[in-house]
């Protein structure tokens, strides 16, 4: 396909571009940390469903653009952290909340498991997306029929946790500190698979994907590598899920269907799924063209999706892929692939 | 059971496998040729569905009238494919797979955003042309004509595309430059002339599938999105690119829908995926594996 050069953490160059990533990140968490002070509720909460959506198109460009298996229903792994987390408040099963959460994402990853295993093992492809598809389906009609998760009406009315550590408690019943605690566990979420790329277990999963016959031949195992992948791709999903229940305090089955699956794919795609950092560039893109478009019938459909053929055919690397090569050209000391 | 309640199913499975099998065939048949799985094919089965409502309005007067309209919709679509190839489809001839999957992914999102702000988000409905709008008794248990006008309609297409791909010159191209388009081209077929009008006919189809199943459901933009999803799968259980498979998967798919619904209506759509399941298991390549399909 020759555009997949791997850009990932591209600092080479000129001393001043390896300061300036770190630099702007600091600027850019500080700034997302103290926006209930500069920015309006509305705009804090598109802000808070940004940074779960880039999670959440994190975790399936991890699937996707590092171990090349394309899932078309990754909303199911969202779906299944949001309701676990929704019902766990609701219902207060009297866990903290961090032990929710991280129950949360093992359920993701176990269900990721129990896919991986029988799946993976023939399916790739389309039949894997197809497959993907359709189990995600299959749970919107099995939570339709829960009368515990609110069958088709969702459920509502979550409260936001109390997080008791004993010394001392920290209170996320406000909307501004719940979002605080959102910008923090992102931030830990993102280092974290920022880690897991650039580990050896990421060098695998590129293996994986560049040629599964010759992984295979230099002694990987190419179906662990896939379900481990698949995994952690789904557990982080489900974490993402998770962190949204007390954010939106509803979860409902529009996040459980096939078209809500593709809102990671459009955001991965939208920033280019071979850098690191291009799904939550894209993530920030489309919540912003939504954001401006939001009130016109069809224009926001008409946007995004014209947006989306554009970059396939202009630019399949995407937005980052694209500053990317605009910096070699200006630059000119860019190691060239 | 009860004979009326086999009867009823059996129509009902075969009228809603038929229906999808309409929408499947373009689908089916683009896949086939192009090796492209064409994620805006509801999306245009929609366009089919509203331009066959602008022309023809909500109360056809006769079937002819209606099968006139739904030509004209077909013919419609038809002319947005070429376009759509010319635009976009072209570019993605040879690319990896997952790049068509997006930007056909985009037309589709494209295309509902059209809709939208041409018809709005109302719902509209169209009746059956009156000769079919009526119920008949087979076997104890009432069966609208309309069902069986489909039913007959699906066969038709089904039967009219076996014999295009199986005995006549064009399918014959057809199945060579699916086969190898490299060796076509070097005999003499001209292989870009064929993908297209390939493209053209399967967006005919969905705008023709547009026209004939408005009366189904409420139009709305969401009408594409339901009946893909099932053309998609009756696609994979019918092996990718086969016209045959994809026509036994859509009457089995049709069945158990149907009988998922009667019998066990408190968990109904639910089958449909459990089928699904033990056929990605048993047969991951489907009924009648395609050569060269991934």
């Amino acid at each position: 396909m020759g555009q997949r050069t791997l850009n990932i953490g591209a600092t080479t160059g000129t001393p001043i571009t390896v300061w300036l990533g770190p630099v702007a990140l600091t600027i850019l968490v500080v700034l997302l940390y103290f926006a209930p002070h500069l920015v309006n509720p509305g705009i804090l909460f598109v802000v808070g469903m940004t940074l779960i959506q880039s999670v959440f198109a994190l975790s399936w460009n991890l699937l996707f653009g590092y171990t090349g298996l394309p899932s078309f229903g990754h909303a199911g792994f969202y779906a299944i952290g949001a309701y676990f987390t929704g019902a766990a408040l609701r219902y207060d099963f009297q866990l903290h909340f961090l032990v929710t959460l991280v129950i949360a994402g093992l359920l993701g990853a176990l269900v990721a498991l129990a896919i991986g295993v029988v799946a993976l093992k023939r399916l790739t492809g389309i039949f894997l997306a197809v497959l993907t598809v359709a189990l995600t389906e299959a749970l919107g009609k099995i939570i339709g029929f829960s009368p515990a998760l609110g069958e088709q009406d969702g459920l509502g009315n979550i409260p936001r946790p109390i997080m008791d550590f004993g010394l001392f408690t920290v209170d996320l019943t406000h909307g501004d500190d719940y979002y605080r605690f959102l910008v923090v566990a992102v931030v830990a979420i993102v280092a974290g698979l920022w880690w897991v790329v650039h580990s050896r277990l990421g060098r695998a999963f590129r293996a994986v994907r560049d040629d599964a016959d010759r992984a295979r031949f230099v002694g990987i195992d190419v179906l662990r590598y896939r379900v481990y992948s698949f995994m952690i791709s789904g557990g982080t999903a489900a974490l993402a899920g998770a962190l949204s229940a007390p954010l939106t305090r509803i979860v409902t089955l529009d996040q459980v269907n096939w078209l809500a699956s593709t809102q990671p794919i459009l955001n991965s795609l939208l920033g280019g799924f071979t850098s690191f950092w291009g799904p939550i560039v894209g993530s920030v893109a489309f919540s912003t063209i939504n954001y401006w478009t939001r009130s016109f019938p069809g224009l926001s459909e008409m946007m995004v999706g014209g947006i989306l053929v554009v970059v396939i055919l202009v630019a399949p690397t995407g937005i980052v892929g694209m500053l990317g090569k605009l910096r070699d050209r200006f630059t000119k000391n860019g190691d060239k692939a | 059971m009860m004979l009326s309640q086999a009867v009823f199913v059996l129509f009902n499975g075969l009228a809603s496998g038929m229906a999808f099998f309409l929408v499947a065939a373009g689908l089916t048949w683009v896949f086939g040729i192009l090796k492209l799985l064409n994620l805006a094919h509801g999306a245009f089965f929609m366009l089919g569905a509203y331009i066959a409502y602008t022309i023809g309005g909500s109360w056809p007067e006769s079937v002819w009238a209606f099968l006139g309209v739904a030509l004209l919709s077909a013919m419609a679509v038809g002319a947005l494919g070429y376009l759509t190839d010319l635009i976009v489809l072209k570019r993605l001839r040879g690319v990896d797979y997952h790049y068509a999957l997006i930007a056909t992914f985009g037309l589709m999102l494209f295309c509902e955003g059209v809709a939208k702000a041409i018809w709005g988000t109302d719902y509209f409905a169209v009746m059956p042309p009156p000769e079919v709008d009526r119920a008949i008794v087979i076997g104890g248990s009432y069966i609208s004509l309309y069902t069986i006008f489909v039913i007959g309609l699906g066969i038709l297409t089904f039967l009219v595309l076996e014999i295009i791909m199986h005995r006549t010159w064009a399918g014959k191209i057809m199945r060579a430059v699916s086969n190898d388009p490299w060796m076509s081209g070097t005999v003499g077929i001209n292989v870009p002339m064929v993908l297209m009008l390939s493209v053209i006919a399967s967006f005919a189809l969905a705008g023709f599938a547009g026209g004939i199943l408005v009366p189904n459901q409420a139009l709305s933009t969401h009408v594409g999105a339901s009946f893909v999803l099932f053309a998609f799968l009756a696609v994979v259980i019918g092996g990718l690119g086969s016209i045959r498979g994809t026509f036994i998967a859509c009457i089995m798919l049709g069945i158990v829908e149907s009988a998922n619904a009667t019998f066990l209506s408190q968990y109904g759509g639910i089958a449909i995926y459990v089928l699904l399941a033990v056929f990605l298991v048993w047969k991951p390549n489907g009924l009648f594996p395609a050569q060269g399909a991934t």
